[in-house]
C-alpha cells in the first residue's frame, strides 16, 4: 500500500515537474478533468490521438521543407494545425515554437523554418517521452491497485 | 445699424432732393466698406479652418480680426455721426433760410409802402401847397380884375382911395381865410403896393402898404404907366428904386383884420417879396421858391398878372407866398413816427423841405438856398452825396430810386426818391430811413434764431453723437461678444473633438499596448517557469510581473475610461445575485484588509432585491473601485459597505423620491434607444429598483472643496497620495462613469467623524417574479440566542443589529474576557437559575441584565457562539487551552468559528477534531449568518427529530460533519445554481470546496458544478484536428450534449443539409420545429472548405427560411479582427484555441437559450 502512495506521490511530483517545465498547460489539467467513467483512458486516446497526427504533420511538414520550391502556405496550414492541437492538449512547448514557426512561415524564411522545424521535432520528442512516462506510471499505479487522483 | 442708416439716407433725400445722389453714394461708399470689412473677417474665418492646427497664426488672427472689426466699427461709427450732422445742418440752415426769407420779403414790400407813404405824404402837402397857393392867387386875381374893372378909371384921389380900400378888404378877405399863406400882394400899374403879410414865427399878422401921397398923380401917372408899360415892363428898380416909396406897416387882429397898432414906416423890400410884373413877363402864372430874410424857410411864391377888360393891359399883379414850413412841419411829424429823414429838394438840387430842424438857408447877409449836399444834417447830406455820387446828374428818367442797404456812415440806410412833376417847380423827394427802423428786429430776430439754431443743432449733434457712439457701443459690443462666442463655440467644438479624439486614441492605444503586455507578461510566466533562473533572476523576474500586471490593470482602466467615455460601453442586461456578488467582492477586500487592521463589513438591508438585472461585472467593478479606494486611504479602522432599496414604484415618504423619479425617468429614456427592442420585452416583467449604497470609511477623508473634482479622471484629492499610494486616479472616474451610465449617480456625502462617506445610487431593474422574501428562514421561532464574539466593533454591532431585528437575541463579547466572562454568566447563572450572587458581580451591565434574564425566560434556547479568531491567542499555544475552555460549553451551544484567511491548518483541523464543524471566513456577514442559523436549526431539527426516533446516540458520529461556508462563487456567476440548494446539501461531505488553494480541490468542485447543463442539445462540431475534435466531443459530452463531428466544412454543410436534404421535407420539419441541431462549433481553419465558407453557405442556406442555427466559431486566432470577420460572415459568437471549459459552456448556453 505504501508503494502504491509512493507511486502517487511520484506521479504528482512527476506532474508538477512537467507543468513547472512548461511541457504543459492548465489546458493538460482540464483534459484530464474531462476523463471520468464514461470516458476511462479519455486522456491517454487523446494524446495518442495527438501523437499520430503531429507524425503525420512532421512527415509533412519535413516533406514540404525538402521540395525546392517550400510553399509556404500550405506549411502554414500544417503549423497551424499542429499549434492547434498541440495547444489543446496543453503541450505548451511546442504550442510555442509553433508560433515562431509560423511566423517563419510568414516571412518565408526557409531557413527560420528548418530550425523551427528541428525545435518541434526535438520538443516534440520530449514531450512524448515525457507524457509516456507519466502514462506508464499511472499504468503502473491502476495496475497496482491505486486510483489516480488529480 | 441698416435699419437707421436707410432711415437717414430716406430723411436726408427728403429734405434736400438736391443731395440725394452725393448721399447715396457716400452710403454706397459706406456699404461697400462694411462689406469688405465683413469680407475680410469671413475670408480670415476661413483661412483659419485651414490653419487650425497652427496656434500661432491662430492668435494673430484673433488679434487682426479684433482690430478689423473696430476699424470697422470706427468707421461705421463716424459715418453715420457725418450724416447726422449734415442732416442736422441742413435743417438749421433751411430753416433759418425759410423764417428769414420770407419775413424779409414780406417786411421789405411793407417798407416799401411805407415808405412810399411815408414820402407820399409830404409831396401831397407839397401839392396841395402849391393847389391852394394857385388857387387863392387865381381868386385874388380874378377878384382884383373885378373891382379894377369897376374903377377903371379913378377919377380923382378919392375914387383912387376907395378902389384901394376894396381891393384892401378883398384881398384881407382871402388872405385871413388862407391861414397857411405868407403872404399876399398886390402891386399896382402906378407902383402902388398892398401887402398882407402874416409873421408865422410870431403869429402876426400885418398890413403893408406904400405911402398913398406919392401917389396922388397916380392917376395922371397912370396913363404914364401905361404907356410906359407898354414900352417897357415894369421893372423892379423902378419899383425899389427909382420910387423911393415909403412903405408902412400896421399890424392887424389876425382873426379880424382890425388895425391894432400903429402903421410903422419901414423900408420896401425888407419884409416881403412884392411880385412884380418882371415876374409875369408873358402873363401866365409863375412859380418860384424864395428865400426871404424873415423866414428860415424857403417860400413859394406864385404871381399872376390882373388883366384889364380888354385883356390888353396887365393892371396889376398879384403874388401870393406860402411858407414851405408845413411841409418840413409834417416831415418832422412823420419822421418822428418812423424814425428817419426826408427832405424835398428841387431839381436843381436845392432843399425845400427837411424833417430836421437844421437851416434851409445859407446863412449870409442875403438868404439863399442851400443844396442838399450842403446840408448841416449829416444822415441828409450824406444821402444827397450818395445818391450824387451814384447817379451824378443822370437820374433814371422817372426819377424814382429805391435803393436798401446804404451805407451811410455807420448805418445801413433805405433811400427811395420820388420825383413830383409841377410845372415850373419839379420837386424830389428823398426818403431815408435806417434799416435798423424796418429790419432791425428783422435782423435781430433772424440772427437770434441763428445762434439758437446752430447752439441747438450743435446740441443736437453732440446728444446724437454720444447716442451713435453708445449705441454702436452696444451693437460693437454684441459683435465682439458674439465674436467671441464663435470663437468659443469654435474653441469648445474642437476641445470636444479633441477630447473624442483622445478617447478613442486612448482606446486604440490601449487595446495595442494590452496586446504586448499580455506578450510580456506570458513571456515572463514561461520564464518564470524556466527551472534555470537563479534565485536573484527569478525574483527580479517576479517583479517584472507583477510591475507588468499592475502596467496591463492600468491600461484596461483607461480602456474601461475611454470606452465609457466615447460612449462605446455597452452595459450588459443580465440577471445576477448582486447579495452574492457584493459578498465575494467583501469577501476579496477582506483578506487585503485584515494586513491593515482594517474591517470591511457588508451591510446590506432585508429589502434589497435578490435578484436584478444588469452588467454584473460593471456593479461589481464600481463597488471595487471605491473600497480599493477606501482601502488605499484606510490605515485603520472600518470601510462598511451598505446597501439598501429606495423606492420600488412609489414611496412617497422617501426624501429622494424627486430626484428618484427624475433619474428613473432619464434611465427610462437612455434605456430605450440602445436596446428597445430589449428593453420592450423586459421591461413588462421588470420594474425599476433604485439602489442606494454608501462606502463608508475611516481613512483620511476627502477636503470637501475637492468633493467633486475627485470624480475628474487623473484627479487626486491630495497630488502627494500618489507618491504615498500609488494610483493614477483613474478609479473614482471610471466609477462615476460608470454609475452614470446606469442612471445614478455619486457624490461624497458629509459624514460625521474622519474619513469619507461615499453615496451612489443605482437604477437597476428587479425581474418581478423573483422579488419575494429574501430571508428564506425565520428566525424568530427558534429561540435562538447568539453571541458574537468578534474583534471588529463595526461588524459585530451591524450583525447584532440585524439578528436583533429578526427577534433573536444577540449579545456581544470583543475580546476573549469578555467571551469567558459572557460565557460564565451564562450558563453558570443558567445552571444555578436563582444565584442571587449575579447581580453583585455585575450590577453595571443593566443591560446585559436584561438580556440574561430574558434568555433565561426563554423555554428552549439554542445557543450559537460565534467565534473570531482573533479572539485567540495564536501567537503561543494559549489557543488550545482556550479551545479546550470553550470546548466545555459544547454540548450546551454551537460553535461558529469565524476563520482568518491565513488560519493555519492545524488549527482548522485541531477545531474540526474536537467537532466543530460551523466555520466561516471572515468576514461574517448577512448571507453567512443565515446560514449558519438555518444549519444550527435544522441541526437542531434533526437532533430532535433523532430524539424522537431513539437513536440518541448516534448524534455524535453526525456531527463530525464539515461544513465550511464560504460564498466565494463570484467567478461562475450564473445565478441559476442557487446558493441555498448547496447548504441543504451541507450535510454531504462531498460539498466542500476553498477559494485560497483551489488548484488540488478545483476538480471536484467542477464536478459539482458541471451538472449536465447541456442536456439535450445537439452539437455539430466542425474540426479537423483529431485532436481537438476529440477533447471538445468529450466536453460536451460531458455536459451532456448530443455531438456530431465532421472533419471539415464541407462535410458541416452535407449534414446540415442531408438530414434534410429534399426542400420540401426541409420546410415540414421547419414547420414541426425541427432543427436539425441546436449549435454548430465551427473551426475557422479547416481544409477543403475552412469555416468562414461554410458559415456562409449555411447562412445562405437559411434564407427565406427563418431558420438561425447558432454558430459559434472556434479560432486560434485571438485577435479581434477575427472576431469581426466571424460574426461578419454570420457566426454568432466565437470562442478562441484552447477551448476554456466555462466560457464554452456559457457561450453555447446563451446561444441555446436566446434561440429557444
Amino acid at each position: 500500500m505504501d508503494g502504491i502512495v509512493e507511486l502517487q506521490r511520484q506521479l504528482i511530483d512527476y506532474t508538477a515537474s512537467l507543468f513547472h517545465e512548461g511541457f504543459l498547460d492548465e489546458q493538460f489539467n482540464q483534459l484530464q478533468q474531462l476523463e471520468d467513467e464514461n470516458n476511462p483512458g479519455f486522456v491517454v486516446e487523446v494524446v495518442t490521438l495527438f501523437f499520430e497526427d503531429a507524425d503525420r504533420l512532421l512527415n509533412e511538414l519535413t516533406k514540404a521543407l525538402g521540395q525546392p520550391s517550400v510553399d509556404f502556405k500550405s506549411l502554414d496550414a500544417h503549423v497551424h494545425q499542429l499549434k492547434g492541437s498541440s495547444s489543446s492538449i496543453g503541450a505548451h512547448r511546442i504550442h510555442r515554437v509553433c508560433i515562431s514557426f509560423r511566423n517563419s512561415c510568414e516571412e518565408q524564411n526557409v531557413e527560420g523554418c528548418l530550425k523551427n522545424l528541428q525545435q518541434v521535432k526535438h520538443e516534440y520528442s520530449l514531450v512524448k517521452d515525457r507524457l509516456e512516462t507519466l502514462f506508464r506510471m499511472e499504468q503502473q499505479i491502476l495496475n497496482a491497485g491505486g486510483s489516480v487522483r488529480r | 445699424m441698416a435699419e437707421s442708416k436707410d432711415e437717414i439716407h430716406f430723411e436726408s433725400s427728403e429734405c434736400s432732393p438736391a443731395s440725394t445722389s452725393p448721399m447715396g453714394g457716400k452710403h454706397r461708399y459706406l456699404f461697400h466698406r462694411l462689406c469688405s470689412s465683413w469680407d475680410k473677417s469671413i475670408s480670415l474665418k476661413g483661412r483659419r479652418i485651414f490653419h487650425r492646427d497652427v496656434e500661432k497664426e491662430e492668435f494673430q488672427y484673433a488679434s487682426s480680426h479684433c482690430l478689423t472689426s473696430y476699424y470697422s466699427v470706427f468707421v461705421v461709427r463716424l459715418a453715420i455721426m457725418i450724416m447726422l450732422a449734415i442732416l442736422i445742418g441742413l435743417l438749421t440752415i433751411l430753416t433759418w433760410h425759410f423764417t428769414k426769407i420770407y419775413t424779409t420779403k414780406s417786411l421789405n414790400s411793407l417798407a416799401y409802402g411805407l415808405r412810399y407813404e411815408l414820402l407820399q405824404r409830404p409831396v401831397l402837402r407839397m401839392w396841395n401847397i402849391l393847389n391852394s397857393t394857385s388857387e387863392i392867387t387865381t381868386a385874388q386875381v380874378k377878384l382884383s380884375q373885378y373891382v379894377i374893372r369897376r374903377y377903371s378909371n379913378p377919377a380923382n384921389q378919392a375914387e383912387q382911395v376907395e378902389l384901394y380900400e376894396a381891393m384892401r378888404a378883398i384881398t384881407w378877405s382871402l388872405f385871413a381865410s388862407r391861414k397857411a399863406l405868407n403872404s399876399i400882394t398886390i402891386n399896382y400899374k402906378n407902383g402902388f403896393v398892398q401887402a398882407f403879410h402874416r409873421d408865422l414865427k410870431d403869429n402876426n399878422t400885418f398890413y403893408i402898404y406904400s405911402d398913398l401921397a406919392n401917389y396922388s398923380m397916380g392917376a395922371s401917372n397912370s396913363n404914364e404907366i401905361n404907356s410906359f408899360s407898354t414900352h417897357q415892363a415894369w421893372d423892379d428898380k423902378a419899383l425899389h428904386g427909382n420910387y423911393s416909396a415909403i412903405w408902412y406897416r400896421e399890424p392887424l387882429d389876425p382873426v379880424s383884420g382890425e388895425k391894432i397898432g400903429k402903421a410903422m414906416k419901414i423900408a420896401p423890400e425888407d419884409l416881403i417879396n412884392i411880385a412884380g410884373f418882371s415876374q409875369v413877363p408873358d402873363g401866365v402864372a409863375s412859380w418860384h421858391v424864395a428865400v426871404s430874410k424873415f423866414t428860415d424857410s424857403p417860400l413859394l411864391s406864385a404871381a399872376l398878372p390882373v388883366w384889364d377888360s380888354s385883356n390888353k393891359t396887365i393892371m396889376a399883379v398879384v403874388g401870393v407866398t406860402t411858407a414851405l414850413y408845413s411841409v418840413g412841419q409834417l416831415m418832422r411829424e412823420l419822421v418822428e413816427l418812423h424814425s428817419g429823414h426826408m427832405y424835398l429838394t428841387s431839381q436843381e438840387g436845392y432843399l425845400l423841405a427837411t424833417s430836421t430842424s437844421a437851416p434851409l438857408l445859407a446863412n449870409s447877409t442875403k438868404p439863399k438856398l442851400k443844396m442838399a449836399v450842403d446840408c448841416e444834417d449829416d444822415v441828409i447830406r450824406h444821402g444827397a452825396e450818395w445818391l450824387q455820387r451814384t447817379y451824378g446828374n443822370n437820374f433814371p428818367p422817372s426819377h424814382e430810386v429805391h435803393v436798401e442797404n446804404v451805407k451811410l456812415g455807420h448805418q445801413r440806410y433805405y433811400i427811395d426818391s420820388f420825383f413830383l412833376k409841377l410845372k415850373r417847380l419839379p420837386l424830389v423827394g428823398v426818403i431815408i430811413i435806417p434799416r435798423k427802423y424796418i429790419m432791425g428786429q428783422v435782423d435781430e430776430r433772424a440772427f437770434k434764431t441763428l445762434v439758437i439754431l446752430i447752439s441747438a443743432s450743435l446740441c443736437i449733434l453732440v446728444i446724437g453723437c454720444v447716442c451713435i457712439l453708445i449705441l454702436t457701443n452696444g451693437v460693437s459690443k454684441e459683435m465682439n461678444l458674439r465674436a467671441e462666442l464663435i470663437n468659443q463655440l469654435e474653441a469648445r467644438r474642437k476641445a470636444e473633438a479633441s477630447s473624442n479624439y483622445k478617447s478613442q486614441f486612448l482606446a486604440n492605444m490601449s487595446h495595442e499596448l494590452r496586446t504586448p503586455m499580455a506578450a510580456v507578461i506570458g513571456l515572463l510566466d514561461i520564464l518564470i517557469s524556466d527551472d534555470c533562473l537563479t534565485n536573484e533572476q527569478y525574483s527580479t523576474v517576479t517583479q517584472i510581473r507583477k510591475c507588468s500586471t499592475a502596467l496591463l490593470r492600468l491600461l484596461n482602466n483607461i480602456l474601461d475610461l475611454s470606452k465609457v467615455e466615447s460612449g462605446k460601453l455597452v452595459l450588459e442586461d443580465a440577471e445576477f445575485d448582486l447579495g452574492r456578488e457584493l459578498e465575494g467582492l467583501v469577501d476579496m477586500f477582506s483578506v487585503q484588509c485584515i494586513n491593515h487592521n482594517v474591517e470591511t463589513v457588508l451591510d446590506l438591508s432585508d429589502d434589497m432585491p435578490k435578484v436584478v438585472r444588469g452588467d454584473s461585472a460593471r456593479v461589481v467593478q464600481i463597488f471595487a473601485n471605491l473600497i480599493n479606494n477606501s482601502i488605499k486611504f484606510t490605515p485603520s479602522g472600518h470601510i462598511i459597505l451598505r446597501g439598501w432599496c429606495g423606492n420600488r414604484n412609489s414611496s412617497v415618504g422617501s426624501p429622494n423620491f424627486h430626484l428618484d423619479q427624475k433619474k428613473s425617468r432619464s434611465l427610462q429614456k437612455c434605456r430605450e434607444k440602445p436596446n428597445a427592442n430589449h428593453s420592450k420585452k423586459t421591461s413588462l416583467k421588470d420594474n425599476k429598483v433604485i439602489l442606494w449604497f454608501e462606502v463608508d470609511d475611516t481613512g483620511c477623508g476627502i477636503d470637501p472643496s475637492k468633493w467633486d473634482s475627485v470624480f475628474e479622471s487623473f484627479e487626486q484629492a491630495d497630488p502627494s497620495t500618489t507618491r504615498l499610494h500609488g494610483g493614477t486616479g483613474l478609479g473614482l472616474c471610471i466609477v462615476r462613469n460608470l454609475v452614470n451610465k446606469m442612471g445614478g449617480d455619486i457624490k461624497v456625502v458629509k459624514k460625521e467623524g474622519p474619513g469619507t462617506l461615499m453615496r451612489l445610487c443605482l437604477i437597476l431593474s428587479a425581474p418581478m417574479d423573483v422579488i419575494e422574501q429574501q430571508c428564506a428562514v425565520d428566525l424568530t421561532e427558534n429561540g435562538l440566542v447568539v453571541l458574537l464574539a468578534q474583534q471588529g466593533n463595526m461588524g459585530r454591532l451591524i450583525t447584532s443589529k440585524w439578528l436583533q431585528k429578526n427577534g433573536v437575541c444577540t449579545m456581544e463579547a470583543s475580546d476573549w474576557n469578555g467571551l469567558t466572562q459572557v460565557l460564565r454568566e451564562l450558563f453558570h447563572a443558567r445552571s444555578s437559575v436563582h444565584n442571587t450572587d449575579f447581580d453583585a458581580h455585575y450590577p453595571a451591565k443593566e443591560e446585559l441584565k436584561s438580556k440574561l434574564l430574558n434568555i433565561r425566560d426563554m423555554r428552549n434556547p439554542v445557543f450559537v457562539i460565534v467565534v473570531d479568531m482573533g479572539l485567540l491567542d495564536l501567537s503561543t499555544d494559549i489557543w488550545k487551552e482556550q479551545l479546550n475552555f470553550l470546548h466545555r460549553y459544547f454540548g450546551r451551544a454551537k460553535f461558529v468559528w469565524v476563520l482568518n484567511h491565513d488560519t493555519s491548518n492545524t488549527i482548522k483541523m485541531e477545531i474540526r477534531r474536537k467537532g466543530h464543524v460551523l466555520m466561516v471566513n471572515k468576514p461574517l456577514y448577512k448571507a453567512k449568518m443565515i446560514h449558519i442559523l438555518d444549519a444550527v436549526i435544522k441541526e437542531r431539527n434533526l437532533e430532535l427529530q433523532r430524539k424522537n426516533m431513539t437513536a440518541p446516540r448516534m448524534k455524535e458520529g453526525d456531527l463530525h460533519e464539515f461544513l465550511e461556508i464560504d460564498s466565494t462563487h463570484f467567478e461562475a456567476a450564473s445565478s441559476d445554481d442557487s446558493d441555498i440548494s448547496e447548504v441543504g446539501e451541507s450535510s454531504s461531505p462531498s460539498s466542500s470546496y476553498g477559494t485560497e488553494d483551489n488548484q488540488p480541490k478545483s476538480h471536484s468542485s467542477k464536478a459539482v458544478d458541471g451538472k449536465k447543463s447541456l442536456e439535450g442539445l445537439k452539437i455539430l462540431l466542425a474540426e479537423d484536428t483529431p485532436v481537438l475534435q476529440r477533447v471538445a466531443t468529450i466536453m460536451l459530452e460531458k455536459m451532456g450534449a448530443a455531438v456530431v463531428a465532421v472533419g471539415d466544412g464541407q462535410q458541416a454543410v452535407e449534414a446540415l443539409g442531408c438530414m434534410f436534404p429534399a426542400e420540401d421535407r426541409r420546410r415540414e420539419s421547419l414547420q414541426k420545429g425541427i432543427t436539425p441541431y441546436d449549435l454548430i462549433l465551427m473551426d475557422c481553419q479547416m481544409p477543403k472548405m475552412d469555416g468562414y465558407e461554410a458559415t456562409k453557405a449555411i447562412r445562405k442556406s437559411e434564407v427565406g427560411t427563418g431558420l438561425h442555427i447558432p454558430i459559434v466559431a472556434l479560432t486560434a486566432h485571438a485577435m479581434s479582427c477575427d472576431e469581426a470577420k466571424c460574426l461578419e460572415v454570420g457566426m454568432d459568437a466565437y470562442l478562441t484555441k484552447p477551448i476554456d471549459f466555462k466560457m464554452m459552456v456559457s457561450t453555447i448556453l446563451s446561444l441555446t437559450k436566446r434561440t429557444s
